[in-house]
């Protein structure tokens, strides 16, 4: 009995080594990046879930949004698949070659390929500028009745030193700016929002601190409308969002907008298309335009 | 002292307490805005949109048909494991095999779905096409995920069965298989039933893994290899952003979710009288 079990075991297992094996040399074939990629397959289109300020800002911007004074469409295909995170987002890309999927401009590293909108490579200065089609605004959200020091804070940020702590971090700058002269100030500050800001707002707070050594921020991440809402019943003193304010919520607080940010359009690198127009984009996010060839030839 | 033990036991049933109450009042007014019949039966979901559209059929569908996949591919395997465990597997394969099991229980969802989505995903996409991220690959992790479930209830249900049901199928000429098969585990099916009806509990109730390899599409699925979002991946997507009214449908997710989880424990509680006593 008991070799005959063994004897089961050891074929199962050789079996499993012979399947590597073969997978292995699938893999070697498949780093021909031109011979691998085959332009009929169906686009992987990947987008954000419903909510996010990612999405809500590129389905706006890429003309995803069917918009008429009573009505709003989010006209994203319904094949697209739903990933929450721009982490997430990131590794499916760089994981499959007939993916694509968009994300913050600042979150962007080698790992996936950014497309050109419109011949246009996504930068900072390309976003400032307005050459490059696709971006966002990052929000300070208060209630209105600001301590002197979150005063200072929102002073620092919007001063010369701020903007350009953005600028040096990815993001574009909103203003020129003076130069920042601190006071002597301190307390404590509870920044809470989006995921999106909230890298700027963590390098915003170190620099903070070091010229006001006896102030303490507290950040707390979570998403755009808890940003906002924090910032409305008081949990929070500033609010941080990475959209612009619905009119509901401009009743009870204001807005501020301290930098812009650009979402870039990624594919794998693998993927052989490198510019893409608006209306391309919108085909594919829309389900019109299915396999990656039709991107290719015009 | 008995008063401390019983304040301890008490912790529980007070949680469970809450947990519905906060489900039902924050969930049913949401429902009752939406309406309950386009709640359960719409085939949109579009929260963002102006007028919205909240219906959570897909989402019920894509639960259902992940699950119905995983629990194929769990029982099946799951119920050949577990007798084998129980009835064929020598003393010394046993030791090998039994922790390994129970290690494959204690693995962390999230590490299940991130194993799904590097090496499942690109695997189905490379062989059946499509993105990879559809309801077979969640059927096929979940159907894993849930194995020790099954084989664990199973197994002992099968030890529990009286001696004299095997040496009587012996002593009437059946082989040592047939004597299992068709004496003993008639004779646990009610154990058996429990261990698949606790599997469903797991995969219905499974978000991590899931969200990984799903795709998560919000549409009702027409195939094999397309993407599904389940009730669970569908809370845990939006709740982050969602508001008002949206966040309201959310939680009414929640209550059917959570009502789906109290039929199956009920069956469950139900199966498992019956097998044990």
């Amino acid at each position: 009995m008991n070799i005959k079990y063994l004897g089961i075991g050891l074929i199962a297992f050789s079996a499993l080594f012979m399947g590597c094996d073969k997978e292995e040399e699938k893999g070697k074939s498949n780093e021909k990046p031109v011979a691998a990629f085959n332009m009929n397959r169906e686009i992987s289109v990947i987008t954000r879930e419903a909510g996010s300020g990612t999405r809500d800002a590129f389905i706006e911007i890429a003309g995803l949004l069917e918009k008429t004074e009573t009505s709003k469409r989010d006209l994203t295909t319904q094949d697209a698949i739903t990933i929450d995170g721009t982490q997430a987002v990131m590794s499916n890309v760089s994981g499959n070659e007939y993916a694509i999927g968009y994300i913050s401009l600042g979150s962007l590293n080698s790992s996936t390929k950014a497309l050109k909108i419109e011949g246009v490579p996504v930068s900072s200065e390309t976003v400032k500028d307005g050459g490059y089609r696709i971006s966002r605004p990052f929000n300070f959200v208060t209630k209105g009745k600001e301590s002197p020091l979150v005063l200072d804070f929102i002073g620092f940020v919007m001063s010369a030193d701020g903007q350009k702590i953005a600028q040096t971090n990815g993001y574009i700058a909103i203003t020129e700016g003076e130069a920042y002269t601190p006071s002597k100030i301190s307390g404590k500050i509870v920044i809470a929002g989006s995921s999106s800001v909230a890298p700027l707002a963590e390098k915003l707070k170190e620099a903070y601190i070091q010229i006001n050594p006896h102030v303490e921020i507290e950040l707390q991440i979570n998403d755009s409308s808890a940003g906002i809402l924090s910032a409305k019943e008081g949990t929070s003193d500033i609010g941080l969002a990475s959209r612009d304010l619905k009119e509901s919520e401009l009743a009870e607080v204001k807005g501020l907008t301290i930098a812009k940010d650009g979402i870039a359009v990624i594919i794998n690198h693998k993927n052989p298309v490198d510019n893409i127009t608006l209306e391309q984009l919108r085909g594919i996010y829309s389900g019109a335009i299915k396999n990656w060839g039709a991107v290719l030839e015009k | 002292m008995e008063i401390v033990f019983f304040i301890a036991a008490l912790t529980s049933v007070f949680a469970v307490i809450l947990i519905c109450l906060f489900l039902f009042v924050n969930g049913i007014p949401a429902m009752a805005e939406i309406g309950v019949f386009k709640f359960l039966l719409g085939k949109t979901w579009a929260p963002t949109d102006i007028p919205p559209a909240f219906g959570i059929l897909p989402m019920i569908l894509g639960s259902l048909y992940i699950t119905a996949g995983a629990i194929l591919i769990g029982v099946s395997v799951g119920l050949f494991t577990a007798v084998f465990l129980a009835r064929f597997c020598p003393r010394k394969i046993y030791q090998w095999f039994k922790p390994f099991i129970e290690v494959l229980a204690g693995v962390p969802s999230v590490v299940y779905g991130f194993f799904g989505l590097v090496v499942l995903v690109p695997f189905v996409r490379n062989v059946f096409g499509g993105s990879g991220s559809s309801i077979f690959t969640a059927s096929l992790l979940l159907g894993v995920m849930i194995l020790p479930t099954i084989i664990g209830v199973v197994e002992a249900s099968i030890r529990a069965v009286p001696p004299q049901y095997y040496e009587g199928a012996l002593a009437l000429g059946a082989t040592h298989e047939r004597s299992v098969f068709f004496a003993e585990l008639p004779a646990a099916s009610s154990g058996v039933v429990a261990g698949v009806v606790l599997g469903i509990g797991r995969a219905i109730g499974e978000t991590m893994a899931v969200i990984l390899v799903a795709g998560n599409q919000a549409r009702i699925p027409t195939g094999l290899f397309q993407g599904a979002r389940t009730l669970t991946s569908g809370i845990v997507l939006e709740m982050g952003y969602a508001a008002e009214l949206h966040r309201g449908a959310l939680i009414a997710t929640g209550v059917v979710l959570f009502v789906f989880i109290l039929m199956i424990n009920f069956t469950f509680s139900y199966f498992k009288r019956r097998a044990f006593s």
